[in-house]
């Protein structure tokens, strides 16, 4: 996630310095992440930072028409509703997963047993979260047909376009990017949610195309971005 | 657990399961649609559940006097004793659950603040619809697909149903296209016979707007499997409205003026 507001931030070619908190959760004045602080204002979650850029003259969709910022919306809902689902079911509610990967890597910043009362706290509160949309009774195969699916039609969507919406790069691009990269580089306990990603091909070169324009030059504040990237890969595997 | 499609012996609940045994008996209503058109009809399925359905809940189910006054006398009157004491609490409970879940937690502190938030968020949901719509008759041109459906099913409910308490409502009714886009739908696959008022007429009106209800309050995923192969294979393509157009000219008093407050 913290990718996603990166590359927008760089789409609108406002410099940005990445720094990484264990209490950064809790800085946060919705508790998510990420957030920025400009001044002596701090704003979190990327739809209020889009806004508040938006608000100093800043943004990547006001070339668009009302149906353009329509569909642009509702794929950014797609994008929230089905692949940020499926990546936190995959960190919290399987328990391969939970017990490899995601509870030593989210206690890692504490001391016992603060590191396991906090990361058995925080996995409750997702899988409460899951029961209440209807995806506690979903088996990881399931997930993984969800996420095959959204993809499909993100790819369906870019089609041969360099971006979702033709030729400039908007929050939804960003957003697309964020999850896409995160999913493809990211160390998990199998490779299955990697390569249903790596079906679409124009969804990878998309990966790469924004990778080299926005990030290229900044590998080194990219690498150390937000502590929950347990291991980079490059993209060219 | 509704809705539930029964044909022959088979049972089948849950709304993603029923879409795809209706598309393994070959009726598929996205016969017609493009690669990227089937790619937004998922997006703006996405949209609904998470922009509309918080606030459609909550109007439902949580604000004191819609639920006192409407829905639980309402979905009591279709229980059977003892579950009528039960069950209406329980969904309100349910609903106020995933609506604090999904929507709630900092920066907004109080119920107050979450409820503002939702009805934002759903009076904007409605604006793009609108404006996604524009004059044609139906999402996708001239013949309704499965967005429409689901886009029917979220909206008819809200734009029907007599609430007291109507803030949404009112903002669906300045929405000229979207409330022709109900009446049409509701006059062409929801008319009653064609003599119009009988005895069960009033009941069945009912439970249609009851099964519409329930759809909207569903919990568990309603985005719908596209199957490739199904859609590969050769199809039954959807009913032309234009027919239908012709046999509805010369109804009498037609059903939406009936159900209007």
């Amino acid at each position: 996630a913290a990718l996603c507001f990166q590359a927008f931030l760089q789409m609108c070619n406002l410099p940005v310095r990445v720094v990484c908190r264990a209490n950064a959760e809790y800085m946060s004045p919705s508790g998510k992440m990420p957030f920025i602080h400009v001044g002596n204002q701090v704003v979190s979650e990327l739809g209020p930072i889009v806004q508040f850029v938006k608000a100093k003259g800043h943004s990547l969709s006001d070339g668009l028409d009302e149906v353009q910022k329509a569909e642009m919306k509702a794929y950014m809902e797609l994008v929230n509703n089905m692949l940020l689902t499926a990546e936190l079911y995959l960190q919290w509610c399987d328990d391969v997963t939970v017990e490899e990967i995601t509870h030593p890597r989210y206690g890692s910043p504490y001391p016992w047993p603060l590191n396991r009362i906090l990361s058995y706290q925080k996995q409750w509160e997702i899988r409460r979260k899951m029961k209440a949309i209807g995806w506690a009774g979903k088996s990881l195969e399931q997930v993984l047909e969800d996420v095959d699916q959204c993809c499909q039609a993100l790819s369906q969507r870019l089609g041969t376009q360099p971006y979702f919406f033709n030729k400039h790069p908007t929050e939804l691009d960003a957003l697309v990017f964020g999850h896409l990269f995160t999913i493809l580089t990211t160390q998990l306990t199998s490779d299955e949610l990697c390569e249903k990603v790596k079906n679409y091909s124009n969804l990878i070169a998309f990966c790469r195309r924004i990778e080299q324009q926005y990030f290229e030059g900044h590998d080194k504040e990219g690498s150390s971005s937000a502590p929950s990237r347990a291991a980079k890969k490059s993209l060219l595997r | 657990e509704v809705p539930i499609l029964i044909s022959e012996d088979t049972v089948i609940s849950q709304p993603a399961k029923i879409l795809n045994f209706l598309r393994k008996q070959k009726y598929n209503a996205d016969y017609e649609l493009s690669a990227k058109q089937g790619a937004d009809t998922l997006a703006y399925i996405a949209l609904l559940e998470e922009k509309l359905l918080p606030a459609l809940l909550h109007t439902f189910w949580v604000e004191a006097e819609n639920y006192c006054s409407v829905t639980k006398p309402w979905f009591a009157s279709r229980f059977p004793f003892p579950l009528s004491l039960y069950l209406p609490g329980r969904m309100s409970r349910e609903a106020l659950n995933r609506i604090l879940l999904t929507r709630g937690g900092p920066p907004l502190y109080s119920l107050t603040e979450v409820e503002a938030q939702i009805y934002r968020d759903a009076k904007e949901c409605l604006n793009l619809l609108s404006k996604r719509l524009g004059t044609s008759q139906f999402f996708f041109g001239n013949t309704p697909s499965t967005l429409d459906a689901f886009v029917f099913g979220f909206l008819a409910p809200l734009y029907k149903v007599c609430f007291p308490r109507v803030q949404l409502q009112e903002h669906l009714k300045q929405l000229s296209n979207l409330c022709r886009f109900c009446d049409d739908i509701l006059s062409f696959y929801f008319r009653l016979g064609v003599s119009g008022h009988s005895p069960a007429g009033q009941d069945s009106v009912d439970a249609n707007l009851q099964k519409l209800t329930q759809l909207v309050n569903k919990e568990s995923n309603l985005i719908e499997k596209m199957d490739d192969n199904l859609r590969k294979s050769p199809q039954h393509p959807p009913r032309k409205l234009t027919t239908l157009k012709l046999a509805a000219g010369g109804e009498g008093s037609s059903p939406p003026s009936r159900l209007s407050p």
